[in-house]
Parts: structure tokens; sequence; C-alpha cells
């Protein structure tokens, strides 16, 4: 196996307290910049649920300075495009800079993200595009499904609502609510700022510290979001009469991402749910011709996680599909993995792991990863030590403690009048309209 | 803004690439390169759904399928198990055009993979089994991206407009009722003909010895017959005279329009321009329909262009998602006046400069994975007929003049060679 080897790093916290992490590696000449922030939708206020997203697409929208024509035309002409995100747990603002634009490039970066203006015009415009994009996603059955399937496993925790927010409370968010978010959560001491490239780091981080120096936040105390509670048991089936193919999402809770079992979860998610071979894809498409892909795995945020199966297939065999699935973690549950599962996972997850690190992009996500969850500096470079780690019975211990078993949560998107009689053996079956989901 | 200069873009070091023929008509193309311990193997057939007939359309896809399903040497389910094993991943797609499979993995399984897909094109096993489960699983993947899928079904619809006669007017996955009817000794024929390894190129980028995985390949697939040349495929299109349109009635949320006009082919000097005439129309937030249509009027969610590259001819697209109100004749109206702008004037030259150093960057963002490196070999010698044109890639595009990008979308996006599909929203839920 290859060891991996982590790109010498520069970390200096700024006295405004914002923390810049520059890494100088090789390759092509462009540098992959992040700014990330915890500031993710777990922070949505009651009633404004999608707010953090609003907040991150309406910084690049005009600043003090910058009108968000300027803005857009000014980084584009230098070729990079500005992104902007949320997941539960983080905010973040990045591009993909020219290197001989990056200094001009971190001067954009850092003025959207320290004095965004949120002018009126263009949050109103935001927001119409927002909600209107989110009825669209109704279209969307994988998203649909997603989205009704966080609300039924995680209820009213801050996990249990979807970063894009839902239509309704989009359309009530003001101005002031995008800025006083902003205010409150987008500090220089939540966030950190990744560069990662062929660039000179002396240089890079005088650039930075020019840049986002002078960056002062409201003080105010840490905000933790604390552990979800354990998910309710049920069977939801989304109402979309219309599909000739059902979504199905099996959900049950997890761990935090910092957790101690994330290692042993990596390998019985790979050994159920991972590549070509495993268990599920095994007995769902190679044996079954049931679907085209199934996945599984453990997703886990700062506060809290789940293990999650996500696949599709037609309507009539949906139910059959759910059967299959759980038959195969409750198997999972009794015997864990074998010793020959156990090689080729470690071999999977170890070859393919200096692959997901090919790129300036993918170590400027995966340093930012490792900011936001607080993971120790060894991350990377331990990696393939920690698989190779877990045994049969780290697996099984996972596996028991996690794997659906009473407590599960079971989300079909289709045609209620014939999925509800293929999933009602599981329990009783709530079904809900689509649009109750957005 | 400094321009795109061309001296930086030998991002490729085209002399290092090692370049062979097997006796059988194999070609070889091998690129040592640092940076990760990880190597990418493609191999590259020259075969799509543009040699397909009626009555099979989807065979190619569906037999990309059967690939996976066992050989002489490593019989069914090994082919991912002894690879995933090793610490490597595969996976391969069906075009218009091509039929790729790749290998991405740690360089210590080099030798392990280069066996795998010399067994499987030397040797590979179809039974009516896999056949049949295939079958199912194509069966679901075009429910997934087709059926139930609002620019699925509407691309499907627009590509049957753009082509009258050539091969690309079905899609690649193949029609419903002919997935369901190809059999097994179809798939028999179509691995004799189009598998051979004169129909085929391997590409080896990463952490390798050339000469080393030279010696392999010759050692593995030196004893694969060749086979015959492809029959040629019956390219002919009729001239369009005046537009074409299409209405898809699907319970949507809102209207959507698509807009296509059918292009240059991707050899000769015309795609370029069209690829920087997309960025100036629809990529990033400051191209003319994302101003015009979702930032000032309003009228549109989102916009989108592509030009996707093909062999005979590609296809330029446009995509609007209408925003709730909106009515499709004016958003239609909307986004012929920009297209009609960009052919009356062409982009200024600041506009071409943004657009150039986009491309500049997504080029070099490609290029900075051994599996995009591959690819991009891969893709110039099958589209373009030459591999070293992955390399010149970034010239290409720096030497468009914003009078280039008027001609071409003069010439190829005018209104009488448009075709238009819109979707009707249906049903209530």
């Amino acid at each position: 196996m290859s060891a991996i080897t982590q790109p010498p790093l520069r970390r200096e916290r700024l006295a405004s307290g914002l923390t810049a992490l520059v890494a100088s590696r090789p390759g092509v000449p462009l540098a992959a910049v992040r700014l990330v922030l915890r500031a993710g939708s777990s922070l949505d206020p009651a009633g404004r649920f999608g707010l953090a997203h609003l907040v991150a697409a309406a910084v690049r929208r005009g600043t003090r300075a910058r009108s968000a024509d300027r803005i857009d035309a000014e980084v584009e002409s230098l070729g990079a495009e500005l992104g902007a995100g949320v997941d539960e747990d983080a905010a973040s603002v990045g591009l993909s800079a020219p290197l001989e634009a990056l200094p001009r490039l971190l001067a954009v970066l850092a003025e959207v993200a320290i004095r965004p203006a949120f002018p009126a015009r263009e949050v109103a415009q935001l927001r119409r595009r927002e909600v209107a994009g989110l009825a669209n996603d109704l279209d969307e059955p994988g998203v649909v499904a997603d989205r009704a399937a966080l609300a039924a496993a995680y209820g009213a925790h801050p996990y249990g609502h979807p970063s894009e927010g839902r239509g309704r409370h989009l359309a009530a968010a003001r101005r002031a609510d995008l800025a006083a978010f902003h205010a409150r959560h987008w500090r220089p001491g939540r966030a950190t700022l990744v560069v990662v490239g062929p660039v000179d780091v002396e240089a890079t981080l005088a650039e930075v510290r020019r840049r986002f120096g002078g960056w002062r936040g409201e003080a105010g105390a840490e905000v933790e979001i604390a552990p979800p509670a354990p998910p309710a048991s049920g069977v939801v089936v989304v109402d979309r009469p219309d599909l000739t193919q059902a979504q199905v999402r099996i959900a049950a809770p997890g761990f935090a991402r910092g957790s101690a079992e994330h290692a042993a979860g990596v390998v019985a998610g790979a050994v159920l749910g991972g590549g070509f071979t495993s268990r599920l894809m095994e007995a769902i498409r190679v044996e079954r011709g049931l679907s085209y892909g199934v996945r599984a795995r453990f997703a886990s945020g700062r506060a809290g996680g789940l293990f999650y199966v996500s696949s599709f297939t037609k309507v009539e065999t949906a139910g059959e599909l759910v059967r299959v699935a759980l038959d195969e973690l409750a198997r999972f549950r009794e015997d864990g993995p074998s010793e020959e599962e156990l090689g080729r996972v470690r071999g999977y997850l170890g070859g393919l792991y200096p692959l997901s690190l090919e790129t300036h992009e993918a170590w400027a996500e995966k340093l930012a990863e490792m900011e936001v969850y607080g993971l120790p500096a060894d991350e990377v470079t331990g990696f393939v030590d920690r698989i190779g780690a877990v045994d049969g019975a780290a697996c099984l211990a996972v596996a028991r403690r996690y794997l659906p078993g009473e407590r599960r949560v079971v989300v079909a998107v289709g045609p209620a009048a014939r999925l509800e009689p293929q999933l009602r053996a599981l329990g009783p079956v709530r079904v809900v309209a689509a649009r109750a989901v957005m | 803004m400094r321009r795109p200069e061309t001296h930086a873009a030998r991002v490729i070091d085209l002399d290092a690439v090692r370049a062979s023929t097997l006796p059988n008509g194999l070609r070889l193309r091998v690129l040592r390169e640092g940076g990760s311990p990880t190597v990418s193997y493609a191999t590259f057939f020259q075969v799509g759904s543009r040699n397909e007939r009626p009555g099979i359309t989807g065979i190619s896809h569906l037999f990309e399928h059967m690939m996976f399903n066992g050989a002489l040497k490593y019989g069914p389910k090994e082919f991912d198990r002894v690879l995933e094993a090793r610490g490597g991943h595969s996976n391969a797609y069906t075009s218009n055009d091509l039929t790729v499979y790749y290998e991405d993995f740690g360089a210590a399984a080099l030798e392990t993979v280069v066996d795998l897909e010399s067994d499987r094109m030397r040797s590979l096993r179809i039974d009516d089994g896999a056949l049949e489960q295939e079958r199912e699983v194509v069966k679901e993947e075009r429910r997934l991206r087709t059926d139930n899928s609002v620019f699925g079904l509407m691309e499907e619809a627009l590509e049957a407009l753009v082509f009258q006669a050539h091969p690309y007017r079905w899609p690649v996955i193949g029609w419903m009722s002919d997935i369901e009817r190809i059999s097994r000794a179809d798939c028999e024929a179509f691995f004799r003909a189009s598998y051979a390894p004169s129909n085929a190129v391997l590409y080896v980028v990463g952490d390798v010895d050339p000469e080393a995985v030279e010696a392999l390949v010759a050692r593995a697939y030196g004893d694969i017959p060749a086979g015959p040349p492809l029959p040629p495929v019956p390219g002919g299109e009729p001239e369009q005279r005046g537009e074409r349109r299409a209405e898809i009635r699907f319970p949507a949320q809102a209207p959507s329009l698509l807009l296509g006009w059918r292009g240059p082919p991707a050899r000769g000097p015309d795609a370029a321009a069209l690829d920087l005439a997309q960025v100036c129309l629809a990529v990033g937030e400051a191209s003319r329909l994302r101003r015009a249509l979702v930032h000032g009027s309003g009228l549109a969610v989102s916009v989108s262009a592509s030009f996707g590259w093909r062999i005979d001819a590609g296809v330029f697209l446009l995509y609007a998602e209408l925003a709730p109100g909106a009515r499709v004749a004016r958003v239609e109206r909307a986004l012929a006046d920009e297209v009609a702008g960009l052919a009356a004037r062409g982009p200024s030259a600041g506009e071409l400069r943004r657009a150039q150093a986009l491309l500049r960057s997504g080029v070099l963002h490609e290029l900075g994975t051994h599996h995009g490196l591959a690819q991009a070999l891969g893709q110039a010698e099958a589209l373009l007929g030459d591999w070293r044109e992955a390399g010149r890639q970034l010239e290409t595009y720096a030497a468009v003049r914003p009078a280039d990008v008027r001609r071409v979308v003069r010439q190829y996006l005018a209104p009488e060679r448009r075709s238009v599909v819109t979707l009707v929203p249906e049903g209530g839920r």
C-alpha cells in the first residue's frame, strides 16, 4: 500500500481569531481556496429553516464596495467561479484560483465574507429563486426521499430539516434576518481559511493577513448543537401517483463524526453498501436485478449521525427491495463481516484513499473538514492504519449498536396506493403529500 | 486581467507520452506522472450508440454492463472483487460515440488490472442469467434517468428532433422496447464486431514505468486476434429547413424549455468557438443568459448551456427552468433574443477573455488528476483523431477571436435550424 503524505502545512491564528491553513503542493497552477465557518443549517432559527443557506448564497450578491454584477464579472474574468453552500454544520465559500490571480481573488473573497451588504433587491430576487428552485425539487424523487428521511429520522432536532430549508420559511425570510444571522455566526473566531496549491506559503499568508486581518466579529458564546435523540420507528410514504419508480430510504441512528467508532463504521458501511461488491449491491442488483444502484453508509455530523441506505426500484418491487435490504442488515448484525470481506474492504478503502486526495480541491476540502469536526492531525496519514486495525469484532459491535433493528425509519416515494400495501408489514404507514415535505 | 498564456499551456508533456501499437492493432499510450501514487487505466472502444441500428438501440450500453459479468479466467463477480481487494475501483460509460472502461487504483495493482482487462477482452462469457439480470438493472437506470426525469424526457425528445436520419436520433440508453428485445445472440455478435483489440486504445497514466507497461500489455493482450473494422456509420443528415417543435406533458412543477441545434463535428475549427459561445451565454453568473433571465428579468430559475463534442455532429443545448408565473413564449423569446444578439455583434473582447479564462481553469482542473489526463487523451484521440490534441486544448481556446464566435453562432444557432422542446406541466399532486 502506498503511503499517503500530507503536504507541508502552515497554520496561523490571526489576531482576529481566524485560522489560516496554507498547504503547498505541486500540481496544476490553480489554488483551491475555501473559507469554512461554523454557520451551518443546524443554526437556522425556528420558522426560518434555510436561513443559513440563504446567507451563504447572498453574501456574494453585493458588498459595501462592490455590486453583485461587479463581483461576478471580476471573479469570472480572472478564471474563477465563486461557489457557496452549507451543510448541517458549516457554511463555506470557495473558488479555484489561477495562481497569478490568487491575491485579487482573496481580496474579493474577504470582502464577500466580511462586508456583505445584502442589497434589498438582490435578497428579494434570491429568495424568489430559492423558493421556486425548492418547488422544482419536487420533480426530483431522490431529493424528496432524502428530505422525508431526514425529517423522519431526526424529528425536531436541528438536523431534521434539510440545509436548503423549507419553502414557506424561505419566503418569510427578511433582509434583516440575513444580516442578523451573518453578524452572529460569520465570525472570524468560527472561521478557517484554507489555501492549497503550488503557492508561495509566505506570500500567501501575508496576503491572507492583509485581507482578513481586520475582520472584527461580534463576541458571543459558542453555540453547540445537542446530540439528536434516537428516532422513532416509522414507515413513511410520500405520495407521488405519477412515478413508475419508487425511491427508497432506510435510516437508523448513528454516531457523530468525531466518534471513536468512526473507523469501524467506515469499514462496516463499505462491506454493506460501498463499491460494486457490497452485500447490498450483491443482494439487490446482482442477484435480483432490483435496482441500478444501492448505497449504505454511516453519515455523521458534529452532533450525531445516521446509518443510511438509499436505493430505488420499479414501484411493484419496492416492498421486496426493503425486505431484502433489512434481511441483509439483520444478517450482518448476527454474524458481522467474513475475514475475506474484511481483507477486501481494507484493500479497497486503503487503495482508494490516495485517489480521494489527488487534487488541490480535495485537500482543501479535507483540511476544512478536519477543522469543522475537530479531527486529529493524523486524520489523513493515519487512515490506512486505523482501517487496518478494525477487526470483525469491532464491525460487529457497531453493527449491533446501530444497524436498523427495532428503531428504524423506512421512506418510499411513489404512488401511495401501490406502495402502502407492500410496506404495511413493517408497521403503520404514514402517507404524506409531496408538498408537505418541501 | 491577464490573457491566458499559451506558454503555460504545456501542462501535459506530450513528449513524455509513449505511444505504440501491438501487431493485433491494439494501441497503447502511457504517460508517467508524479503526484499521487496512483494509476488510471482506461480502455476506449470506438463503439457507441451511433454504431447501432433500430431494433437493438441501447445495445452498446447494455453490453457495457455485461462486461462486468465474468470471463474465462476471472468468472462471474470476480472482476470487482479482485480489483476492490487490490485497492482499486472500476466503472464504465457509454456515449453516442464511445464505450469507455476505466480503473483507478494504487500503483501496486497494475499487473492485476492488466490481467483483468485483457481477460475480458479475450474471453468474455455471456450467459442468459446475467443478461436477464442486467436487462432489469438497465431498465431501472432508464426509469431513473429518463422516464421519471423532466430533463431526461426532454433531452430524448430533442435529439429525435435534431436528427432525423443519423443514429444520434436515438438515446444512448436505448428505447425501452429495444432494451427488452436484445438477445444473447445480439450481444455475442456485438462483442465479436466491436470489442476486438484493433478497435480499442489503452491509456495508462500515473505512477508507472512506461517500458514495463508496454511489456506487460504486449504479454497480456498480444494473443487476442484482431477483428474486421466496424462497418461505416450511415452519417448523413438532411438539411434542416425550419424550426422543429415537440411538446411533453408530464406532472412537473413548472414548465421548462429546451432549445437545441445541430452543431459541427468535434474535429475542425468550429467546436472550440462554440465552447466559447456556450460560456458567453450561460456559464457563470456574469454570462448573458444568467444576467438577463435569472438575475435581471427573473423569468427563469435556472439557465444552462452545453455543447457536447461528438464525432459526426455535436448538439448545442440551452435549457431554462421557468420562474413561477413566467410564460413559455416570453422566455423562449428572451432566449432567442440573447442568441440573436451574440450572432449580430459577437462577444465583446472582455466577454471573450472571461470565457477563455474560465475554460482555461476548467481544462487545468481536468488535467489535475491521473483519471482526468487519461480521459482527456482518450477523448482527444477518439474525437479529434490524435491524443496530442489534449495538450493543445488551451492554445486552441486562446486562439479564438470574437469574430469566430460571432460566425459560429450565426452559422449553427440560426433560428431556422432550431429545435424546441417544451415541457407542459400536467395533472396535480
